[in-house]
Order: C-alpha cells, then structure tokens, then sequence
C-alpha cells in the first residue's frame, strides 16, 4: 500500500504541471455492473496516474485528445480517448488468458503467475466447442509439449497422450488424475468432454510430486463444479452430424488391374490371366465399404450454489456410427454426473463427486492385417460384391475375405458401467493450515461377447469357421468321438477397481508482508484390484444370433467349451511433501520430495525417492525493470526425478505361469512351466528432467510462454531379447524384465496467446503453440543391438526398432536409388545386386563391399522415423454483435509411416501409382516393374516409406447467439445455434486414409496396415442456457 | 500447533505401517522357486519339457530347403526370409528361423534342466521313469542344435543366470556328444518298450535317437550294435507299415513303424502370433497348396515345394514317389470336373510339387486357424530309417550282408526290386534309399553334410562353411561377443 500511496502523491505532483488540463472522473465497473477498487488510470506516454478508490471511483486530469489507459489484474486492460466529455466510466471486462487464473498443480492449486513448474492449461469451453467424442482428441494441438496420436478413427477408437516425447519403449501414458481420482488413459472415453472444468498438464520435474507415476507427465482433470450464492443455471446443449470418409484410396479399377495383372503374370512367366481387359471400372470395394455415419450428443447441465452449498449435476447421451461398419461400429455414452460441496461445521468443507458412465460400443476388426479396410483395399474390382445372391468368394486371393461378408458376419460388443467418484473433507484448521482427507474409488465393469457365428467366406480362407458352403459344422475327432463344431460364443465380465486413500496437510504464512511461506506434506495409499472371467460356449443352436449366449450351448459333453480368469493386484504407498517459499511475490522457490513404495518390484528396491526443485523469477516486477512493452516477464527453471513403475505385475519374480502343453492320447496336457524369468533387482525406470521457461505478456494481451526441456529416462524397464541359453522362448515364456537402457528427450514448446477486444465489440482470441522435439535412444541393454518392433508385410522382416542413436521405433531397411533401366545397367554397376532384373528398384551399397546383402543388415540403414520434428495447433475465435467464429488446426511434420496394407499377392488390387510403373528402359525411374515372379521389390525400402507430414482442420465452427431481446421474455438467458465441421481439410502428400497413425506400443507407430480413418464430420447444434 | 505436530506423527506411523501394506502374493499361481512338492509337480515340469518339441515344423522345413530335395516357396521371397536365403545358400548371421531353432531347443534344455536341477527334492515311484524322460528330451534338444551349429555351450542340470550368460563358451561338439549319449543311454536304461499312454517317449525311441547321434558322429560300429539291440530284441513289436501310400494319413498315425513321434493335436486354435504355442503342426498347412479349390488337399502357404531334382531320382515304378511328391497339375488333370480346380503359384517360387507326406488334406484340418493346426504327428524316426541307418552302419563296419538285409527290407515294402550290390556300390545304393524312402522329412541336408556329398548336390553349397549353419549374430552378441562364428560366415 505504501508504494500505492507514493505513487499517487507523485502524480498529483505531475497533474498540477499540467495547466491546460481538465478533470475527468469517472466510476470503473466489472460486468455485474460492481465497482472495482484499484484500477491503475494512466495517461498513455506519460508518468500521470492514478487508481480508483473503494467505490470504483477515479479522477484524473487530462486534456482533450490524451488516451487513458485502465488496467488491473484479471481484466482486459483498455484504453480510451479523452473527449470533451469530463465524465468517463467504464466497464472493464474480465481477462480470461491473465496471470491470475488458477491452476490446479498436485495437492494443490497456484496463481499462473506464480508457478515455478512447465503446467498448461486447457480451458473447458476449449474443449467443449472442439465437438471430438473423446477428451484426448478435443486436445490434439492444444498444448504445447503434448503429442497427441490416433490408433483407430472408429468410434470407441483410442489415442495416444505423450508428454515430452516417448519416454520408454514401455509404457509411454501420463498419470491422469479426474477430480483427485486415478483413471486410466484408455478409459478416457468415458468422460464426456462437456463435463470439464479445465485440464492441467504438469509437463516437467515438478510433476515429480506424483513420484514413481510422473515421467511420463501428470494430467489433471477437473469437472465442472458450482458456485456459491448463484441461482440455477441451466445449460442444454444438443448437435448432430454426418459423418463421412475424408479420403479414399485411389486403387486400380477392373479396366487397369487386368492390363496389369496380365503384365505381371507374363513378366513372371505364368499364363496371363484376362483374356479380354475391356472390363470397365468393376467392383469400387471402397464405395461399397465406406457410408455416411451419423453422430450425436445431448446433454443437460445444472449449476448453482446457496450460502454454504454448490453444486453441479449434469447428464448427458453420446451417439457415433462408424463409418466403415455403420451400427457394426457403434459407440454410445451415457453419463449422468454430481459435483456437490457443503460445509459440514465452520471451516469444514465436504466434496462430493461421483460420474457414473455407461458405455455401449460395437467394433469390426480393425487396424492391422485381415481388418475389414485392409480387405477392401486388397479385394480386386473385377469381382462383384455379390455372386448368385451370396458374397462373392474372392477365390484367387488367399487368406483376404469379402469385406462386406465381413462385417455381416461380426458380432463383437463391450458393454461398460463405470462409477468414478471421491468424497473429501477440508478443514481450515486456523489461517495458516488447512488439512485434507480424500478417497477416491474408480470401479468399471467390463463386459463383451463376441458371436462367432458358422461362415464360410470362400474355399480355403482362414477365416472360414464353418466346413463347407452350405454351413456344416467342422467335425473334430478326439481320440474315438466325433463331434460338431458349430457356432460359439465367448463372453467376459472383467471388473477394475482403483482406490486411493489421501491426506495431507497445507500450510500458508507470509512474515513481514514479504516473505511468504507454503507448505504442503501428505501421505497417500493407492490400490488396485482387477478381476476377469471368461468362457467360450459352442454350438450356439441354428447358428442364430439371438440364441448367442453362453447358456444356450449345445456343446457335447461340454467338449470345446472353455473358461478362464484372472485377477491382479498392486499397491503403492506414498509420503510426500513439498516446501515453497517466496519473496515479494518476485522470488519463488519450490522444493519437492516424494517417497514412493510399489508392490510391482522386490523387496530389494521397493521404495523410490524421488526429488524436485524449482524456481521463478518475476523480472518485472523488479524496480529497475523499465520495458514499456514488456508487461510481464517472468523467468523459470527447474529440475526433478520422477519413476516409471507400469511394467505390470509380479514382473522381478518367476512364476510358473507360462504355456506346458503336449498331446498324450491324442488329446491336450497340461503342465508347468516358468513364465517370466525372474529379476530380483528389477527397479523403476527413473527419469531426469530440466526445464527452462519464460512467460512473458507483451502490450496487455500478448502472452507469450517458452520452455526448453531435456528429459533423460535411465533404467528403461523392459524386457530385451536375451541369450537363447536362458531357454525363456517357450511358450508362455519371456525373458526377464530388467533395467538397461537410456532414452533422450530434447524440445522447445512455444506458447503465444493473443485477444483483443474492440470496444465495437468485435472481439479475437488466437492461441498458437508449436513444440519442436528430438527423441534418441542413447543406449540399450548390454550385448544387445537392438530391439526389433513391427514387421513389414507378410511374414516380412522386422522394419522398426528400437536402437542406439536412433529415435524410438526407427524405420530401417534398404535405401533406392531409382530403377534398373537394363540388363547392361546391372551387368556394368559396380553393385552386385543378386537376382536384379532390368525394372528392379537399385538398391544402395550402404557398406561399399560392391554388393547389396541381402542375408544380414549391413545395407540397411534409417529410411523414416514415426516421431514429428514439430508439432503445433492454432485456435482462433471470433465473436462479432452474436456472431461467433472458432477454427482449429493442428498440424504434425517431419514424421514417415510405412504404407503396409498392400498385400503382396498376384491376385490383391494395386493402388494406382502402379500405372506408372516401370515398362521399358526410359519408361520410369519411381515405381519398379511388375511381376508375380520372385522379385527384390518387395523388401523392405524407401519405396514403401512416404513423408507422413500433414496439417489438419480439426474444427471449425460459425455459430449464432439470437439477441437477448428475443429470449429474455421466454425467460432464457441465451441460444446458440451453430453449424461445424470436424476434420474438413487435412493436407498432406500421404497416400493412406488418414496420415494420424498411432500406436499404444512406440515401436509400431506410424506403421499403417489400413488405419480406420478419422471421419470428416459436418454437424449442427444448438446451447440454450436458462 | 500442537494438533499439526501429532499430525505430523500420525502420518510418519501410517507409513511405516503402509510398507507391509506392498507385501502381496501373486493369486492363484505357483512360484517357479517352490516347486517340485509332489509327483504331480515332476509329471508337470515334464509335460512343459515336452512341449518344445512341437517346433519341429523348423527342422522339417530347413532339412529339405537346404538341401537339393526342395525350395522355400511362399507368398514372396519376404515370406519367411530366412528360409529363403537358406535356399539359395546366402545365409548369414541374421535369420529368424535359425534363431528360432537355436532358442526353442535351448528353452526345452531349460525346462528338462529345471527338472533335472530339483530332482532330489522328493523321492517316490515312478520318479526314475520321469527323469529318463527328460534325459531324452534334453538329448533330442541338444542333438538338433549340434547338428545345426556344431560346438554349442552345454548346459546341463541347471537353468543360468542372466550373470552366467556372458561366461559361456561353446562346448566342443564332441562333449556335447558325450552328454547326448549319456543321456540317451541313461533313458534306454529305465524307459519300457511300450506305454499305454501314446506319445510317450518308449526305450525303442532313444534307442533309435542314439543310433541316429552315433552314425552323426561316424561311429559305426557303435550305432550298429545299439541299432542291432533295437531290431533284434524289439519287444515293441515295430514293423514296416505295409502301404507306403497312406502310411502319412492321420488314421495311421502311431503305427507299428512310428519309433520316434512327435505328437501333435487339431483342438487348439492358433494364429500367427505364437508359433511356440502351436498345437497343431504348422509345417502340414503351409506345406498346402496356395488357393487351392478342389477336392482331397487343403489350401495353404505353398512352402517347402520338392524340386524336379527330387522327383527325376525315383524310378517311374517306385509307388514313393507319387507319395512323396503331389504333382499337382497331373493331379488335377486326373480328376473329374478338373476344370473347376484350381490353385495359385507364390512369389516365392513354383516347382509343380508340393510335399505329399506332409500336406493339409481335407478330412484332416485342426481348429482355426487350419493352416497352423494340423495334428499330423511328426514322424521322427520311423522303423524304416532304423533299418536304413542299420543298414549304413553295418555296411561301414565291414558288414555288407548284415547291410543288405535290413536295405532290402525297406525295399521290400514298396516292391522294388532287391539290392545285391557290395562295398562303395552298397553304401551309395544305401544313401539313394535313404532318400527315395525319408524325402520330405526334413532329413536330406544332414544327410548330405554327413556323408561329404553336401557340395556335389547342393547349388551354393560351400564346402568348409555350409556344413554347420551360423550361429545367429545376435546371440553372439547376447551372450558378450566371445563366440567365434562358424567358419566362412
């Protein structure tokens, strides 16, 4: 207050310097029409200045033509001309983007202003106006640091959440916390993103308050809560949309395959196969495949509070088709939510949460060989989708189906009921501590039957069920029976209970007005029990799926017939505590250490201690600090070691739970033998990480955030291929989960918010950030050159791995140099390239011994990465006089994927870059001849490697609020009406469906066997708000 | 303030208190350390020793591919790589399949050792018979690897450490050999002739084994008289099955002749995922015809296809041959309605033949998916390649009627004419039956590279090098890097 007061002895001062000038007065005002005390008034370009009292009130002397400027903490700052008018009163808006929003760190919140830590923050209405059925995809682009990927566009499809990079080859999720309460990243379909009060990610060392759990990043996620004192408020909101393919393939139609096939066939010395090639267009697989999908949400929210009560209830019903598969690829989300607070006695507060969802969802085989879009893509179009009223056979192609046979015939549906909840008493036991007890409980029941139902796709497929055409059973003989093996069904119940028992202890004093200290210490005990049961019936009575349940089998003698279970337990106890001090709101320091104890490892190394330091610098806060500009500027560092403990359970003993089976009698014997190998000293993997930040606000309303972040993992946890002499590779068997292994993890996200606010009411937000990233593995298990990952084509080589001095899950193969154009070309290369034909791709020589090896690796090298340099997302939005406009963009470079989904047969369709394929010397130097015969051309290259950059519209929306004129007498508040669209225009120069191509395991992403694409969605909605 | 201090030891007790709270017990399983408690532990230790030897498909495939007998075949030359470049003779150091066959043994050593490691916790009847059992299955593993990599570490009676690894060196082969014999003889010493049970290994199976790791070795005279106990005593009643023809049908499966089998079953499902947890015999279905649509056979993956090579060494009138080899086009040719059959060829090479003694047929498909679960056994060591290795030894050591007697046999069997020939025209007469008669049986390389004809008969073949396979890179470097690598590799 004292500077308060010289500072405005000083402008009276100033003012009376100031002869010609009049005084203006005026009263400041927040939206509710209250006034606020302590807006700073200053006159632009000058040192004259003042701030409002008590009563909002201000008065300043100025002349005509000067501009005032008026700002405080946690409004929009504005500036206004000075008429001839000597009254000026003003409504400041409140300031969304400011530093004093709250952020919700562990076991705690703090002002944005004073974090030490690397924490974004997401906004609730920035993901609610995203439209995205899951939470995880409303956040691709949104945060800095945060990669977000797709494994399967379908609806129910899953995403992929890494912070900073991958971490390990292991499990890369972050810790993600609902309310306090432990939820897994697969289970994030059950939340309804309209449900979210704000999302925070603690991206560096100061996540390390969550010990063992934080390397790979801590999300917390808060649901909407009440207010005190507010009346109901009732919010609707409703959309629907159709959804439809972005992209399909451009494949060859009959006309082309048969002049190609012909080609092949001749090239490979067997009879051409179309005699006549007038075939026209044939069969568009695709058309048959892909339809228009619809999608829909609805749901109610009502918030309010009384004098010492809030609450917030809400229900909601989400509704997508898939597609590809339609109903045979269905999601639908029932949630109904109550996030209630009361004080209990004086200063004793309870917090009630409780989400309950219910999920329904239908799938079609999906994301790898044999899915029903890798089938599409294979399936030639010379053949019509039905023969004689069945579905065509597809004979000359093995091992591919009719993918519409496919999808009649899949009958695969989960049923999820989840109660997510959390009861927790505050108590403020004096102004310095405040004391919090919590539970938490998140219980799912998981339950799925699948139908397999007789099918016969056509002779010899592998995945004909049935023995014949006409639907017979298999009959199996076991030893003298004979018995039918008709129809099943297989049926889970699978039940996962997690529980965490917290309390801790807040402490918060400031000394001498300038030293401030906090303090938070707690103890926290986390348990999780999984339970599973399981059984296969058979001979499901005429092959109908309304007999398709377990209790209507028919099985002989119970033969065929099958059960299973499991159940697993883990615990971890913690104690933590951390320790924050600082110094005229200018200097802060944070301490943090964690004690973690995890039943997944041995008594020898049990418990884990796991650090963190941090520390922030507001330099403008400094009295020397002079930058007109520069508002705020604010300079951090930290460092801290966190752990990774999922590496599943039991893992450091041997357990006799691997796969002895043998045939005595003819029939199966059960016996025993060791499954994992045991390693007593298995410990967690530990991960170091330094950060350096800035925040800075430029001009009021440009708010600028940097980090540069090196994140080193030690002790990767995994289980790398060991020496044969171990004998782990029976069945059922694994080698050892040991500790080996170093991955690095370098990066600069950028950060920059801009909003402006037009006194004409024209108003724009524009979020913009971008995180450049470089991942190495710098070192894997002793004796050990690498870990293998996903295969290329059928029965192909290994093309990814896991290696040192390469990024995690690294594309390796043989490099092309272009095609032979003639036999004298290969006779006179000084490459010997064995069995190379003139058309045959030019393999490079990598180790200069004049001969390509095809036997061993030392001609292959890195041809792709799967990991994007850079990842950035804009968010723009607009609101003019009810009008509102929002896009988002999102877009990932620099990362490759390997087109896997042509299926290497003679018969399988082509994509159309075979058109231009090489057919005489001249002819190309891309695309390599055709050929059934034995040809190089199908190992693995850059040829199948494509540039996997893109850059995607991700929402845009253009919505209509009706004048409150219009509503106020139905006694509603405001409508919204809008039209968006989700996934309207993705560029990029990949040939596949859809260029986000996750994967949950990091040594299989980016390899893409026919991902199920991302829909383009167009919708329109509506809010009502009463 | 006082409240906070008490609070502050609250919590300190909670948590020493809460690390018993991690003490937890896997459900529901048993710990590998506290095991062999009751026969039953012994009898399933056992049957998780036996598992391994359903990995045989690997053996039958690279005895003939490396061979002149036949080509890795497949959709591309991508598929199964490693078989391919065995093919051709260009493989080195990195190859799945021979790094297949160098684990699975090594894992079924491990699960006969981890017998053999606890063998005096419990005495009780019948333990003898089940550690002869495990002498032989651990001989068998051994066996293989020798016989593809030469000098391998030797690990007997216990299951190494991940410390103990890089300490290991590999065994010179005669010591493996040793080992081998030991425990064969030590089997044959307890195992009865026969077992009510099917599939257990009988005295008669190690008894054949041994004369088979004898002959390896050249010990002729040694592997005659083991092999002469055999045929002499034969209290198992083996026996030429009389019709060659349908002799690898699955209802004649377990026969007279079967001596050594490998057991396999049709009632548990596979995928491509797990090979090791096959059931089935997956050799059978990937032997199939790709896209075969037509009566009798199955489809499949059109591996291992015999060569003309294969086929132009059998006289037109040897009823072996057509059993041996399916040429597919005259098969088809001779069938009504051939027209409507119909097949495709593999990228990865096309002969016109398909092996016929292993090969999907229709009445004889295991669950889904058929090309992985076949339950034709393996037929290891058939009665007729006892006569023929009888005959071989007695012919080396000098006695060539002996010799005669037991080739004839097995000519006799298929009506071909008997042989009358002495000395080297014997002992060659005797290598062509060997493979007129096991062709397909995944024993022709060994059969070549024992005999010193491997380089004469095999395009590619380099003498000094190409007689042992390479030890798989990765292994080396597993184990430290101080393996030396076979010759020439």
């Amino acid at each position: 207050m004292k500077k308060i007061l010289w500072f405005c002895i000083t402008m009276c001062i100033n003012i009376c310097l100031y002869a010609q000038s009049f005084v203006v007065t005026g009263v400041i005002t927040d939206p509710d029409g209250d006034p606020i005390p302590g807006v700073s008034v200053l006159k632009v370009n000058s040192t004259v200045g003042t701030v409002t009292d008590l009563d909002g009130r201000y008065t300043i002397n100025a002349s005509q033509g000067d501009q005032l400027r008026y700002s405080f903490m946690g409004f929009e700052s504005q500036t206004l001309t000075v008429g001839s008018g000597s009254v000026m009163n003003l409504m400041l808006q409140s300031d969304i983007s400011s530093l004093e929003e709250i952020v919700v760190v562990g076991y705690g919140t703090a002002k944005k202003r004073e974090l030490t830590g690397a924490t974004s923050q997401v906004r609730g209405e920035n993901i609610e106006k995203m439209n995205m059925p899951r939470l995880d995809q409303a956040l691709q682009g949104q945060i800095a640091g945060v990669n977000i990927s797709t494994n399967s566009g379908a609806p129910g499809g899953t995403s992929n959440i890494r912070i900073r990079g991958i971490s390990t080859s292991g499990q890369n999720n972050p810790l993600i916390l609902v309310d306090g309460v432990i939820y897994d990243a697969e289970g994030l379909n059950a939340l309804n993103p309209n449900d979210i009060e704000s999302v925070n990610v603690l991206k560096d060392g100061t996540a390390g308050i969550y010990g063992v759990r934080a390397a790979n990043g801590v999300i917390l996620i808060e649901t909407k809560k009440g207010t005190l004192n507010a009346k109901p408020s009732l919010n609707f909101g409703a959309y629907y949309g159709v959804q439809q393919t972005a992209r399909k393939l451009d494949l060859l139609n009959a006309r082309e395959y048969a002049i190609l096939k012909n080609e092949a066939f001749a090239a490979g010395g067997q009879a051409m196969p179309f005699n006549n090639t007038s075939l026209g267009t044939g069969t568009d697989w695709q058309n048959a495949v892909f339809q228009d999908a619809p999608i829909q949400e609805y749901n109610l929210t009502v918030t309010g509070g009384s004098a010492k009560t809030t609450y917030s209830i809400g229900g909601s019903y989400f509704g997508q088709q898939g597609i590809v598969g339609g109903p045979k690829a269905n999601f639908e989300r029932y949630n109904a939510r109550i996030n209630f607070t009361t004080e209990l006695a004086p200063r004793v507060r309870l917090t009630n949460v409780l989400l309950f969802t219910r999920e329904q969802s239908s799938s079609i085989p999906q994301g790898g060989i044999g899915s029903v879009l890798y089938n599409t893509v294979n399936a030639y179009p010379t053949e019509p989708i039905f023969i004689d009223g069945r579905y065509s056979y597809l004979e000359n192609v093995n091992d591919i189906i009719n993918p519409l046979a496919q999808m009649a015939n899949t009958y695969n549906d989960t049923w999820v009921n989840k109660i997510v909840g959390k009861e927790e008493i505050s108590y403020d036991i004096n102004n310095q501590f405040s004391l919090v007890g919590r539970a938490g409980y998140n219980y799912a029941l998981v339950d799925s039957k699948n139908f397999n139902p007789l099918v016969w796709y056509g002779p010899g497929k592998f995945a004909n069920s049935a023995a014949n055409a006409n639907l017979d059973p298999v009959i199996l003989n076991i030893g003298d029976l004979a018995i039918e093996r008709g129809a099943n069904v297989s049926e889970s119940r699978n039940t996962y209970f997690d529980y965490n028992l917290e309390a801790f202890l807040n402490y918060n004093q400031t000394f001498a007005e300038e030293h401030r200290v906090r303090g938070t210490a707690g103890v926290s005990y986390i348990g999780n029990r999984s339970e599973g049961l399981n059984g296969v019936g058979f001979n499901i009575p005429n092959n109908a799926l309304d007999l398709a349940d377990i209790s209507a089998n028919q099985a002989p003698g119970g033969y065929l017939n099958n059960v299973g279970s499991f159940q697993s337990r883990q615990r971890l106890t913690s104690v933590f505590g951390r320790a924050e001090y600082d110094f005229k709101q200018r200097y802060f320091i944070s301490a943090i250490v964690r004690r973690d104890g995890s039943s997944n490892f041995g008594v020898n190394n049990r418990i884990g201690y796991f650090p963190a330091v941090s520390g922030a610098w507001i330099v403008s806060e400094e009295d020397f600090y002079n930058v007109g500009a520069l508002d705020f500027l604010k300079i951090r560092a930290s460092f801290g070691i966190s752990g990774n403990d999922q590496i599943g359970l039991f893992r450091y003993r041997g357990l006799l739970n691997g796969q002895a089976r043998y045939v005595f009698n003819d029939l199966l014997v059960n016996g025993a033998a060791i499954g994992t190998t045991s390693n007593p000293d298995l410990k967690w993997e530990t991960t170091e990480q330094t950060n350096f930040g800035l925040d800075a606000t430029f001009l009021g309303n440009l708010d600028f955030t940097a980090n540069y972040f090196i994140k080193n993992t030690r002790d990767l946890l995994f289980q790398p291929e060991v020496s044969a002499l171990l004998g782990s590779y029976g069945a059922g068997g694994f080698p050892p989960v040991i500790n080996a292994g170093n991955v690095l993890n370098k990066g600069v996200e950028l950060e920059l918010g801009y909003s402006i606010r037009r006194p004409s009411g024209f108003n724009i937000n524009l979020d913009y950030n971008v995180t450049f990233l470089k991942n190495e593995v710098t070192s894997v298990p002793q004796g050990l050159d690498f870990i293998p990952g996903a295969a290329f084509g059928v029965g192909g080589s290994v093309a990814t791995r896991f290696q040192q001095g390469f990024p995690i899950g690294y594309f390796i193969g043989y490099q092309t140099d272009g095609i032979f154009q003639s036999q004298e070309e290969i006779s006179s290369s000084p490459v010997a390239q064995p069995g190379a034909q003139p058309g045959d791709l030019r393999f490079v020589d990598q180790n200069g011994d004049g001969v390509i090896n095809f036997g061993d690796d030392s001609d292959r090298v890195m041809i792709g990465s799967p990991i994007p340099d850079v990842i950035m997302g804009v968010t723009l939005g607009m609101d003019f006089k009810g009008f509102d406009f929002s896009a988002n963009v999102y877009a990932a470079l620099g990362q490759d994927i390997i087109r896997n989904y042509e299926r290497q047969q003679p018969f399988a369709n082509q994509l159309a870059y075979n058109l231009e394929r090489w057919t005489g010397p001249g002819s190309t130097n891309e695309v390599p001849r055709l050929t059934t015969g034995q040809t190089r051309n199908t190992v693995f290259s850059d040829f199948y490697v494509e540039d996997g950059s893109f850059l995607r519209v991700r929402n845009i929306q253009l919505g209509y609020t009706l004048p409150q004129t219009l509503t106020q007498n139905l006694r509603i508040s405001s409508v919204r009406l809008y039209v968006a669209a989700n996934n309207l225009v993705t560029l990029t120069r990949y040939m596949g469906f859809d260029p986000d191509v996750g994967a949950g395991n990091p040594l299989f992403a980016g390899v893409d066997n026919g991902i199920y694409p991302q829909a383009r969605t167009i919708m329109g909605g509506l809010n009502i708000k009463f | 303030m006082r409240n906070i201090y008490i609070a502050i030891i609250l919590a300190m007790g909670i948590l020493s208190s809460c690390d018993q709270l991690l003490d937890i017990e896997p459900e529901f399983t048993q710990d590998a350390e506290n095991f062999f408690n009751t026969p039953q532990d012994y009898e399933r230790a056992l049957v998780g020793a036996y598992d391994l030897m359903q990995t045989s498909y690997l053996s039958i495939w690279i005895g003939e591919i490396a061979s002149d007998n036949a080509i890795a075949g497949g959709e591309s030359v991508n598929d199964s790589r490693g078989l391919h470049e065995i093919d051709n003779m260009t493989h080195g150091g990195v190859n799945t399949e021979l790094r297949d066959i160098m684990r699975f043994n090594y894992a079924g050593i491990a699960r006969a050792n981890y017998i053999f490691e606890h063998r005096d916790n419990l005495d009780f009847p019948g333990k003898d018979q089940i550690m002869a059992e495990a002498s032989f299955l651990r001989a068998y593993y051994h066996f293989v690897l020798v016989s593809y990599f030469g000098d391998i570490p030797l690990v007997v009676d216990k299951r190494l450490s991940i410390s103990e690894v890089t300490a290991s060196v590999r065994t010179p082969k005669i010591q493996v050999y040793n080992q081998i014999e030991t425990d064969l003889r030590n089997a044959i010493n307890v195992l009865p002739w026969t077992n009510p049970e099917t599939g257990r290994i009988t005295k008669g199976a190690a008894q054949a084994l041994l004369g088979k790791v004898l002959l390896y070795q050249n010990k002729y005279s040694e592997a005659a008289q083991v092999l002469d106990e055999l045929i002499s005593t034969n209290q198992a009643g083996y026996a030429l099955f009389p019709d060659y023809a349908t002799m690898f049908y699955l209802i004649n499966e377990n026969s007279s002749e079967d001596v050594f089998t490998i057991q396999y079953s049709g009632l548990q499902g596979g995928d491509y995922a797990c090979f090791v947890c096959l059931q089935g015999n997956p050799a059978v279905g990937f032997h199939g015809i790709r896209l075969y649509n037509g009566p009798f056979y199955g489809d499949g993956n059109s591996y291992n296809l015999p060569t003309q090579n294969l086929y132009n060494a059998f006289d037109a009138n040897d009823p072996r041959r057509d059993a041996t080899l399916l040429d597919i086009d005259a098969f088809i040719a001779a069938q009504p309605n051939s027209g409507n059959i119909s097949y495709a060829v593999g990228g990865g090479g096309h002969t016109g033949y398909y092996n016929n003694k292993y090969i999907k047929r229709l009445n004889e498909r295991g669950l889904p998916d058929d090309d992985l679960t076949s339950p034709l056994n393996y037929r290891v060591i058939r009665f007729a390649d006892v006569l023929l290795m009888a005959a071989e030894s007695f012919q080396q050591s000098g006695n060539d009627e002996r010799a005669r007697v037991e080739l004839n046999k097995v000519r006799a069997r298929v009506g071909m004419p008997l042989i009358t020939s002495s000395g080297n025209q014997l002992l060659q007469d005797i290598y062509r039956e060997r493979r007129l008669e096991l062709s397909g049986e995944g024993y022709r390389f060994f059969d070549l590279v024992r005999t010193g004809r491997a380089a004469e008969s095999i395009e590619g073949f380099q003498a000094g090098k190409h007689e042992l396979f390479p030890i798989p890179q990765v292994e080396i470097d597993l184990t430290g890097g101080n393996w030396q690598q076979n010759p020439g590799y």
